[in-house]
């Protein structure tokens, strides 16, 4: 049997003009048109120079080997800086403060899940106090609380370096404390009831239900308690008693001197690597 | 029953280091400060350290508050218009809320350094826009601490921005559209509806950058003056001093500040429950 193929030219369904009521623009009411949008567009740029200008100077000193006085930009391009940055240890303080925030992020995201866990969940014993205290921190400037934690750590004997980490998780707390609570409130028990009810053990509903369920919160908070440490600067200095040498430390000596401007700002640079990377990482992952 | 047991006494032992932190670090700054826990010497009650710290006190009380004040003033206002932009949405948004999270991310030890290399008086700032270094004002350890206002406010802006704008994200939306179609204008909409559900996080925000500004040494140590100092700055000198006196002199201001710090937050409080939108 002959089959017969007719071939025909596809015609483009003819375009449905949108169907709007009369008087309807076309866009949401709430958004902005001719010279609203353009006030909003200034705004915008304002906002966005009033938050990248203090960047400028360290893309431009960074690769600055010579910048004499009036000349708008650098006189002579190269590495003077990183050369400078590497000697006086730069790396090995790098290495330093992303240990400093990795311990600090792990012991604060642990401590606050507990608390924030045990205060939604109701079993927490003097809920108040407790709430107060982890808390607290966001009102006690840090200086003046560890002018006093200071001798009570020296006089117990406490190793500086873990009395450093203490007192930093105790300043991270409320962060991970407040973005925790909010996670675990929202967060449906009944998963966990489920799985218990279908036999699972504890353990396994904490590691397949309850920490992938607040995996986003989790790495919020530890982002959170990681600037807590990476960038602290007084609490190293008192507490750490010169012994821990961290970016914010070496970059201090050297900005209060004259002329390292250009050594400044290369770690000045390197100390922004670390947390807009994970700021990058946590919003690919739609955690933020 | 028992597992509750056992998680009760977990949360008691990760609460230990809270406890020494702010309560043991509270108690032993008070008493260091009235003499009950002298390095040397006999322990005795006494206000000396308080006395001592007398003439130069009010003038740091005076520049703490100035500088906390001013910066929370700014960052307040540009946190709050960054809020705004982030809230309506768009590519715009989401780009100052960028420019806001990675603002906030840098150390402020760090951002105080970049200020510095931005606004001294042999800055990029006056290099770019063409300024003799002589004719430049003493942005930088001047009269003005215009620098360590502008170190704070720069950061605090995205500090306030991100709080204001994750607390409006979900709730403006359902007033805004509504407000909209029953034809209020784009001003309107700001004064009625943004400002008032803004506002309790917008004082929470503002209260905890003015308690931080108050309280941070970092940036008016490298940015500032020598004279006058603001209470932070004060404090770490005497600690370091060599002389016996001076750890309890230090205390004192430590004391002080934290008196002030708490002052905030009672102010605040009040401020915040007489809000529509709390109650």
């Amino acid at each position: 049997m002959a089959v017969t193929i007719t071939t025909r030219e596809l015609v483009p369904a003819p375009a449905i003009p949108p169907r709007r009521l009369p008087g309807d623009p076309g866009r949401p009411l709430t958004a902005s048109r001719t010279g609203s949008r353009l006030g909003r567009v200034g705004l915008v740029v304002l906002l966005l120079g009033w938050f990248a200008l203090p960047l400028l100077p360290l893309a431009l000193w960074a690769f600055a080997d010579q910048w004499s006085y009036p000349a708008a930009v650098p006189t002579e391009w190269g590495t003077d800086g990183l050369n400078s940055a590497i000697t006086a240890g730069g790396i090995a303080a790098f290495g330093r403060s992303a240990l400093l925030g990795v311990a600090v992020a792990a012991i604060a995201t642990l401590i606050g899940a507990v608390a924030a866990r045990a205060l939604v969940a109701g079993w927490a014993p003097f809920p108040r106090l407790v709430t107060v205290l982890l808390f607290a921190p966001v009102a006690i400037p840090p200086f003046a609380s560890i002018l006093g934690t200071n001798v009570i750590l020296l006089r117990a004997q406490v190793p500086s370096l873990l009395g450093l980490v203490m007192v930093l998780v105790v300043v991270a707390l409320p962060y991970t404390t407040f973005t925790l609570r909010a996670a675990y409130a929202a967060h449906d028990m009944r998963y966990e009831e489920e799985a218990r009810t279908l036999g699972a053990s504890q353990a396994q509903v904490l590691w397949r239900i309850q920490i992938p369920l607040m995996a986003p919160a989790l790495a919020r908070a530890a982002f959170l308690a990681f600037l807590v440490g990476w960038s602290d600067y007084i609490v190293t200095l008192i507490v750490g008693g010169g012994q821990l040498v961290t970016v914010p430390i070496i970059t201090a000596s050297l900005a209060a001197g004259v002329g390292n401007d250009s050594v400044v700002a290369v770690l000045s640079l390197a100390a922004l690597v670390p947390p807009v990377a994970l700021l990058i990482v946590l919003a690919r992952n739609g955690f933020r | 029953m028992k597992t509750v047991r056992g998680a009760r006494a977990v949360l008691v032992i990760v609460l230990l280091p809270v406890v020494v932190v702010v309560v043991g670090g509270l108690g032993s700054a008070i008493m260091q400060s009235v003499g009950l826990m002298p390095l040397i010497g006999p322990v005795r009650f006494n206000l000396d350290a308080y006395a001592a710290t007398a003439q130069d006190l009010p003038v740091a009380i005076g520049v703490s508050l100035a500088i906390a004040a001013s910066s929370t003033a700014i960052a307040a206002l540009v946190g709050t218009a960054a809020a705004l932009v982030v809230v309506s949405g768009g590519w715009l948004g989401r780009l100052v809320g960028m420019a806001g999270a990675v603002t906030i991310s840098i150390p402020h030890l760090i951002g105080a350094a970049t200020i510095g290399l931005l606004l001294a008086d042999s800055g990029v700032l006056p290099r770019l826009l063409g300024i003799d270094a002589d004719a430049w004002p003493p942005l930088v350890g001047g009269p003005w601490w215009v620098a360590v206002i502008a170190g704070f406010a720069w950061k605090e802006s995205a500090f306030v921005a991100l709080v204001v704008a994750g607390t409006l994200l979900t709730r403006v939306a359902q007033f805004d559209e509504p407000a909209a179609l029953l034809g209020a204008g784009r001003i309107a909409r700001i004064r009625m509806i943004f400002l008032p559900l803004a506002a309790p996080s917008l004082i929470v925000a503002s209260t905890i950058v003015f308690i931080y500004t108050l309280g941070s040494y970092e940036v008016a140590w490298l940015l500032g003056r020598t004279y006058p100092e603001p209470l932070a700055v004060m404090a770490i000198r005497l600690f370091n001093d060599v002389s016996l006196t001076s750890r309890t002199e230090s205390a004192a201001i430590a004391v002080v500040t934290v008196v002030l710090a708490f002052a905030a937050v009672a102010v605040a409080s009040v401020a915040v429950r007489r809000m529509a939108v709390w109650r």
